[in-house]
C-alpha cells in the first residue's frame, strides 16, 4: 500500500462529538493540500449505541475510500474496541481514555492510555473530550500542523464555547508530551 | 344552444377536430364537461393560461377535448401532476377532472393530501359510481346491491361520501351537483374556480352503458330524471318526484372556508428565507 | 465527455458527501422544483432542498408518497421547469409507474436512486447495486432511459449537472444511481462556481397551426411547447401521434415508438462517458461502478505493484451502456472481471457484449462493499493464467 495513505479512526458511542472532530481534522488536512474521505457506519441507533467516524487520507485522490486498516485509533468508549481492534495494522497508534475504557486487548500496537475524558471535565465540560483527543492525535502523529487545525476548530466551534475549545485542543497537546522519566 | 346562454358557444373552447368524441350516448360527463367550459367562458379565462390535468378512465378522456394545455396524466395520479404544475407555475388555471375510480381509490392518498395542503387547484370528481372504461367493475362510490361485473350477488361494500371526506381532509371549498342542472352546476364550479384554495367539486352524473343497464335504471333520460326522484338531492325534497332515498345526498356549497392558501404560504416563507440569507 | 465546461477557478476544498455534492449540484444546475418523500439513505438530498430551494428561487414539496413526487415532478418539468427527485430502492420502485409516462410523453426530468440492500425493505443503512438493471428496465413497456453512475462526491455534484443537461437536450428522464457508500460517505471536494450555461429543453416555435407537438428533425428530439405560450397542446401517457393525440392507426403508433427507441442514439457523443485505468495493455480489465470501482482502482495498484497487468473500465453512463467503449477498454484483455454488489446484473450486460467466455464475477449481497484485496486477489490469479 503506497506510503502516503493513511487510514484512521475515531471510535466511541453515538453523541461524543466524533463526527465533528472527524471533520475538522478533515478540513485541516484539506487547507494542507491533502485529500481526504470520511466515512462511518450507520446503525438504526443514532444514540448510544457504538458510532464511529473513519479518515483516509491521501497526497493525491482517494481512490477506495473506505479503511481497510487502521494506522491511527482514537477510543473513546470500550463499545468501540471490539469492531476496531481487529482491524488495526501492525505497530498503530491507539490513542485511548482510561476511564470509558478501562481496559484494552493486548497487540501489536503503540498504546496511549490518557485521562482524555477527566481533561475535559477539568476544564467544565466533559462534551470536550472529542477536541482534546483531537490535539493528541494531532500533536503525536504531526498529521497536520497546529496552525490548521486551529484555524478549523476556531471557525467551527459552537458560539460561545470558543475559549473551551482551544483549551481543550491545548490541553490535548499538553497530554501527548511525554512526561519526563524523572517525575514518573 | 341553451338559450339562458346567449354569449356562450361551446365550440371555441373544443378541440372541435377531436370530434366526434367517444362518449357513450347518454353519459352524462358531456353535460359535466359543458358545465366546466361554460363557467370558464363567464369567468372569462384565458384558454392560454389554463392548463386542465387529468387521470385515468371516462372522466380523464375529457381533458382531449378541451381547447388549453391538457395533460391526460397516469391513474389515479392527476392530483399529484397538478399539484407540482401548479407550484411550480402559480399563473396557470390549474382544473382537475378526475372519476370516482380514479380519485378515491387509487387516488385516495393524493386527494386527501390535496384536500389537506389547500393548494389552489379546481378538481371535478365525475362520479357515475363505476369504472365505466374498463366495462362496468365496482367503484368506491357504488351504491350498495348494486349489481356490476364484479359484483355479481350486488355489491356489498359501503360506499364513499366523497364530499364529507374532502372536508374532513380540510378542502377549502366542497360542493356537489347533478349533471341534470348544468346551469346550477356552472355556478357551482364557476364558484370553485373562483375559491383560492383547494377547491373539490363531486358532479353526480350517469353511467347508461355499463351501469343503468345492468340495474334496470332505465333509458339515460329516466337516469337524469332519477337524479331528481330516487338517487338523491335533499334541495329538490319539496319538489313532487317521490319518495326519496334515506341516502339522499345535499348538493349546492358545502363547505366554504378561508384556510391559508399552500403555494401562497410557501412563496411567503420563501421570501423570507431569501431575505434572511442576504 | 461534459455537457458543461467544468473548469473553474480554484476554490478552498470542503468536506462533502454524496447527497450533499448532488443537492448542490441541482441547484448549479438550475433546477427549481424538487418533489419528494422520505427514504434512507437519499433523505440528505430533500433535507439540503428543502433549505436551498426557496433561498434559490424554487419550491420544495414534501409529497405524500413516492409516487405523488415523481408525479409532481413531472408536473413541474410539463410547466417549463428544470425538476428533481431523489430515492431509494423501495421508492424507486414505486416511481415506475411516472418514470414511464416521463419517457413516454417525453418530458425531461431527474431521478436519484440511491440504491440499498433489497429486495423489499432490505438495508436501507447497507450499500447495494442491485438497481443496475431496475434502473434501466423498471416501468412496462419499451422505452429509452439514460442513467448515470457516479462514482465520488466531486463526480455526483458534475453528474448531477449533467444529469440535467441531457434530460433537456434529450427530452428523457435521467437516473443518477449510485450506492449507500458514495452517497453518505464525505470527501474533499473543491466545488467553482455554478457554469454560467445550461442546455435548454428546445422551445415550440413558429405558427400554432402549423407546429405538431412530436415532429422532429433529425435530432430525433421534439420542440416542447410551455403552457401559456400559445400552443395549447395535449400531452397523453396513450401511443400518439406527431399532433401529440391519442392514436391506435398502427402506423402511427409505430413511428412514434420507432423513433422514440432510437432518439438517444443521436446524442451518444453527449450521453456516454466513462472512464479507463490503465487498459491499453491490460491482461484482466475490471468492469464495476461506484464503491466497487473505487476498490477496483486500488486494486489495479495492488496488481500493478505485482507487475500484473490490470487495467479498469469504469462506466459512468450506465444505460446506454458505452458498449464501444467498453470493448476497446477489453482489446488486449483476455479475462473480464466484474465484481458487483449484486448477483450478476452489470456482469449480465457485459457478457452479452462481450459474450461469457471471459467473463467472471465478484459478488457480493450481504450488506458489505466489496474490498480492494479480495478483487485484487482474483485479477492477480487471472492475470497469471492468462
Amino acid at each position: 500500500m503506497p506510503k502516503s495513505r493513511i487510514e484512521l479512526r475515531f471510535g466511541g458511542t453515538g453523541g461524543q462529538g466524533l463526527l465533528l472532530s472527524a471533520k475538522m481534522l478533515a478540513d485541516a488536512l484539506a487547507a494542507e493540500g491533502k485529500h481526504v474521505a470520511q466515512s462511518q457506519t450507520y446503525e438504526p441507533t443514532s444514540r448510544g449505541g457504538f458510532c464511529n467516524a473513519d479518515l483516509v487520507i491521501a497526497g493525491g485522490e482517494v481512490d477506495y475510500p473506505l479503511p481497510i486498516a487502521f494506522d491511527h485509533l482514537v477510543l473513546l468508549d470500550k463499545m468501540a474496541i471490539k469492531p476496531s481492534w481487529p482491524r488495526l495494522k501492525p505497530g498503530a497508534l491507539v490513542i485511548a481514555d482510561t476511564r470509558l475504557c478501562p481496559e484494552l486487548p493486548a497487540g501489536d500496537v503503540r498504546l496511549h492510555h490518557l485521562p482524555l475524558s477527566r481533561t475535559a471535565l477539568e476544564l467544565g465540560s466533559e462534551r470536550v473530550t472529542n477536541i482534546v483527543a483531537l490535539g493528541v492525535l494531532v500533536e503525536m502523529t504531526g498529521i497536520c500542523k497546529r496552525k490548521s487545525i486551529e484555524q478549523v476548530v476556531r471557525a467551527d466551534a459552537p458560539r460561545g464555547f470558543l475559549d473551551l475549545n482551544m483549551d481543550a485542543l491545548a490541553a490535548g497537546y499538553a497530554l501527548a508530551t511525554p512526561v519526563p522519566a524523572a517525575a514518573s | 344552444m341553451f338559450t339562458d346562454a346567449p354569449n356562450f358557444d361551446i365550440r371555441n373552447y373544443l378541440r372541435m377536430e377531436m370530434m366526434p368524441h367517444f362518449l357513450c350516448p347518454g353519459c352524462g360527463h358531456g353535460m359535466a364537461l359543458r358545465a366546466l367550459l361554460w363557467a370558464l367562458h363567464e369567468l372569462d379565462i384565458d384558454k392560454d393560461k389554463l392548463a386542465v390535468v387529468s387521470g385515468i378512465g371516462c372522466a380523464g378522456r375529457l381533458s382531449a377535448y378541451i381547447d388549453a394545455n391538457t395533460f391526460h396524466t397516469t391513474h389515479g395520479r392527476p392530483l399529484a401532476y397538478a399539484t407540482g404544475l401548479a407550484l411550480a407555475r402559480p399563473d396557470l388555471h390549474v382544473v382537475v377532472i378526475s372519476g370516482d375510480g380514479d380519485c378515491l381509490a387509487i387516488g385516495g392518498n393524493h386527494l386527501i393530501h390535496a384536500c389537506r395542503r389547500n393548494l389552489k387547484l379546481t378538481c371535478l370528481m365525475l362520479n357515475n359510481e363505476i369504472y365505466g372504461m374498463t366495462g362496468g367493475q365496482v367503484s368506491p362510490t357504488t351504491s350498495e346491491t348494486r349489481l356490476t361485473t364484479t359484483t355479481p350477488l350486488g355489491n356489498t361494500e359501503p360506499n364513499f361520501d366523497a364530499c364529507a371526506l374532502a372536508t374532513a381532509a380540510g378542502a377549502g371549498f366542497v360542493g356537489r351537483e347533478v349533471t341534470r342542472h348544468v346551469p346550477k352546476l356552472k355556478e357551482l364550479i364557476k364558484a370553485g374556480l373562483q375559491h383560492p384554495g383547494f377547491a373539490f367539486v363531486e358532479v353526480l352524473s350517469d353511467c347508461t352503458e355499463v351501469y343503468g343497464r345492468k340495474n334496470d335504471m332505465g333509458s339515460s333520460a329516466e337516469m337524469v330524471m332519477r337524479q331528481k326522484s330516487e338517487m338523491r338531492p335533499s334541495v329538490y325534497r319539496d319538489s313532487v318526484d317521490t319518495p326519496f332515498r334515506s341516502t339522499d345526498l345535499p348538493t349546492g356549497i358545502l363547505t366554504r372556508n378561508d384556510r391559508p392558501e399552500y403555494g401562497a404560504s410557501l412563496r411567503r416563507a420563501a421570501a423570507l428565507a431569501s431575505k434572511g440569507a442576504h | 465527455m461534459n455537457v458543461v465546461d467544468t473548469r473553474r477557478a480554484k476554490p478552498a476544498a470542503k468536506l462533502l458527501s454524496g447527497n450533499a455534492a448532488c443537492a448542490a449540484g441541482a441547484i448549479a444546475a438550475g433546477c427549481k422544483f424538487f418533489a419528494g418523500y422520505p427514504i434512507t439513505p437519499s433523505s440528505e438530498i430533500a433535507e439540503r432542498l428543502a433549505t436551498l430551494l426557496p433561498r434559490n428561487n424554487g419550491v420544495f414539496v414534501q409529497m405524500e408518497d413516492e409516487i405523488a413526487a415523481m408525479a409532481a415532478v413531472i408536473g413541474a418539468s410539463m410547466g417549463g421547469v428544470k425538476a428533481l427527485t431523489a430515492t431509494s430502492g423501495p421508492g424507486f420502485s414505486l416511481k415506475q409507474e411516472n418514470i414511464g409516462y416521463a419517457a413516454g410523453a417525453e418530458i425531461p426530468c431527474v431521478i436519484v436512486n440511491v440504491m440499498r440492500g433489497g429486495p423489499s425493505t432490505g438495508m436501507p443503512t447497507r450499500p447495494s447495486q442491485a438497481d443496475i438493471m431496475q434502473s434501466r428496465y423498471g416501468s412496462h413497456g419499451d422505452y429509452p432511459i439514460i442513467v448515470l453512475a457516479p462514482a465520488s462526491a466531486r463526480e455526483i455534484y458534475d453528474e448531477t449537472i449533467r444529469a440535467f443537461d441531457l434530460a433537456e437536450i434529450c427530452r428523457s428522464p435521467v437516473v443518477l444511481l449510485y450506492d449507500q457508500v458514495i452517497a453518505q460517505s464525505s470527501e474533499t471536494v473543491a466545488l467553482g462556481a455554478a457554469p454560467a450555461a445550461h442546455a435548454e429543453r428546445k422551445r415550440a416555435s413558429g405558427p400554432r397551426e402549423t407546429y405538431k407537438p412530436f415532429a422532429v428533425g433529425a435530432d430525433g428530439i421534439p420542440a416542447m411547447a410551455r403552457p401559456g405560450d400559445g400552443y395549447r397542446t395535449h400531452t397523453t401517457g396513450l401511443t400518439h401521434g406527431e399532433d401529440g393525440f391519442p392514436t391506435q392507426n398502427p402506423e402511427a403508433v409505430d413511428r412514434n415508438l420507432s423513433r422514440l427507441f432510437t432518439k438517444l442514439d443521436h446524442h451518444r457523443e453527449l450521453i456516454d462517458s466513462w472512464e479507463t485505468v490503465r487498459c491499453d495493455d491490460a491482461d484482466v480489465v475490471i468492469v464495476a461502478i461506484g464503491i466497487s470501482a473505487r476498490a477496483a482502482k486500488r486494486a489495479v495498484e495492488l496488481c500493478r505493484a505485482e507487475g500484473k497487468r490490470v487495467g479498469l473500465f469504469r462506466p459512468i453512463t450506465l444505460w446506454p451502456f458505452p458498449e464501444a467503449a467498453l470493448r476497446e477498454a477489453v482489446k488486449t484483455a483476455r479475462a473480464v472481471l466484474v465484481p458487483e454488489l449484486n448477483l450478476g446484473q452489470l456482469r449480465h450486460e457485459v457478457e452479452r457484449l462481450l459474450g461469457r467466455d471471459r467473463v467472471e464475477g465478484i459478488n457480493l449481497i450481504n450488506g458489505e462493499p466489496i474490498g480492494p484485496a479480495q478483487i485484487a486477489a482474483r485479477a492477480s490469479q487471472l492475470a497469471s493464467e492468462a
